[in-house]
């Protein structure tokens, strides 16, 4: 099994079982919903690598809908749309609120792996770039705690050879006084 | 890609240090092949010794800014580490303001100033953390100053767009939901506190005399890039900016000994900040 995580959402059975069928195939996960609401449901309870959906769908929840949808839910999936030609400015309108990509119908199948390999090596960046930067955060913090024990006491430190100058120095105190003093200081650490 | 050779190495890093302060590592070839390679093709260069030498020619310094552009690493987030903004939040503003107060009869002019802005997530923290603090910022005349040496950072800060990746990076959503408005795929900074703001171009390797006192100075994570010297001068210079009971913050994994010691490390917390001796 791969390790992407695909929600088909379409409202036409025969489309929807069709991607269901072809993704699974390629080894996939897929779930599928078979409109907006259910799609809503379930990207809720989890959460999807891609969703797939067709931008003209019956009731209040499209394809759009279902991109802002996912977008507010977890802004790491990624969205595909499926278009009829004549919807092709709608979809444009959607690349630009964060959509992937769009595919036009009748669905050519090399073209949506394609699509789907594209978003999948993405998704392997940006997880081993946050891979990085959690190594990153993790050395950086210890080496902070490290550095900043080491700054206060070299500053200490040094104070402390200031406060021992200072006494040596002391022509009013005996020479016992001077040593008696330095050594406190010395102790105090 | 184009190569590099070890005597154009040596050039190049040499002219780098003296436009930007940035000391390059010459045994990391492919850094410099990465990042300049596309710069001298785009000005039709055949090798990095002929991009330097166009570069000096170049009245317009348009090639030196492309090449401060490429080579400058503009590694920053909202909010990074938390410890400098708490301690911000918690101490600083409320001591800064309390010691200015009865000097300005009403209005309080603090100056603070982020010396390696970068594209701007750290200056835009402070203002959200003042925006927070005060709830009537109106009364009190905050001056806020980002600079960076590359223009192409200073553009970004100054349009205040980010991308997801750049938001989903220490940034909490309600301060998100508050304070940016979502932009295309991106959010953009609201008026309010972009207009809190100042950010222009600035090389930290110039006398800094021309940008006055300053109450309270960011500079991190931008002097390890500079030799030991450079940093030297740099943190000498600071002291001379930073008023007499001003704090300065320094990045978490940097230290200030054997570099200036002008300053006095003090801990509040987790958190190391510095004050003139």
């Amino acid at each position: 099994m791969k390790n992407l995580s695909i929600l088909v959402v379409d409202d036409d059975p025969v489309v929807r079982h069709l991607l269901e069928q072809r993704l699974k195939k390629e080894r996939y996960q897929v779930d599928v919903a078979e409109d907006g609401y259910a799609a809503e449901r379930m990207m809720r309870q989890r959460f999807y690598d891609v969703v797939i959906t067709d931008l003209m769908m019956p009731g209040d929840l499209g394809g759009i809908e279902v991109l802002e949808l996912a977008k507010e839910i977890n802004s790491r999936t990624e969205v595909l749309l499926i278009t009829a030609h004549s919807s092709v400015n709608t979809a444009v309108q959607a690349m630009k609120k964060g959509a992937a990509d769009y595919l036009e119908k009748p669905i050519n199948f090399d073209e949506l792996f394609l699509r789907i390999d594209k978003i999948a090596n993405m998704q392997t960046i940006l997880r081993s770039a946050q891979d990085l930067q959690l190594a990153m955060d993790t050395t950086e913090n210890v080496a902070a705690a490290t550095i900043q024990h080491l700054e206060m006491l070299v500053a200490r430190l040094q104070q402390n050879l200031n406060d021992i100058e200072t006494i040596l120095r002391d022509v009013e105190l005996e020479e016992e006084q001077r040593i008696d003093r330095a050594i406190d200081i010395i102790n105090r650490g | 890609m184009i190569k590099i050779n070890p005597a154009e190495l040596k050039l190049v890093a040499q002219y780098i240090q003296e436009i930007s302060g940035i000391f390059l590592d010459q045994s990391k070839a492919y850094l410099f092949e990465t990042r300049l390679s596309s710069v001298a093709e785009s000005y039709g260069c055949k090798s990095y010794q002929e991009l330097q030498a166009k570069a000096r020619q170049d009245g317009s310094k348009v090639i030196e800014k492309a090449i401060v552009d490429a080579i400058t690493t503009n590694e920053t987030l909202f909010f990074r580490d938390k410890g400098p903004f708490e301690l911000l939040q918690h101490k600083i503003l409320p001591e800064v303001i309390d010691a200015r107060t009865p000097r300005a009869g009403g209005r309080v002019p603090v100056r603070i100033w982020s010396a390696a802005a970068s594209t701007g997530q750290e200056l835009y923290s402070i203002a959200i953390i003042i925006k927070e603090l005060l709830r009537d910022a109106a009364n009190y005349s905050f001056n806020l100053l980002g600079t960076d040496i590359s223009d192409a950072a200073i553009a970004q800060a100054s349009y205040g767009k980010y991308n997801r990746f750049e938001i989903e990076r220490g940034l909490d959503k309600k301060y998100l939901q508050k304070y940016f408005n979502l932009f295309g795929d991106s959010w953009k900074i609201k008026d309010e506190i972009r207009a809190m703001v100042t950010f222009k171009k600035f090389n930290l390797m110039q006398p800094l005399s021309s940008l006055g006192k300053f109450d309270i100075i960011f500079c991190r994570n931008v002097a390890i890039y500079f030799t030991l010297e450079d940093r030297k001068k740099l943190f000498n210079k600071l002291a001379d900016c930073l008023a007499d009971d001003g704090y300065l913050l320094i990045g978490s994994t940097e230290s200030l000994t054997g570099v200036c010691s002008r300053f006095v490390p003090k801990r509040h917390l987790r958190t190391i900040f510095y004050q003139k001796q």
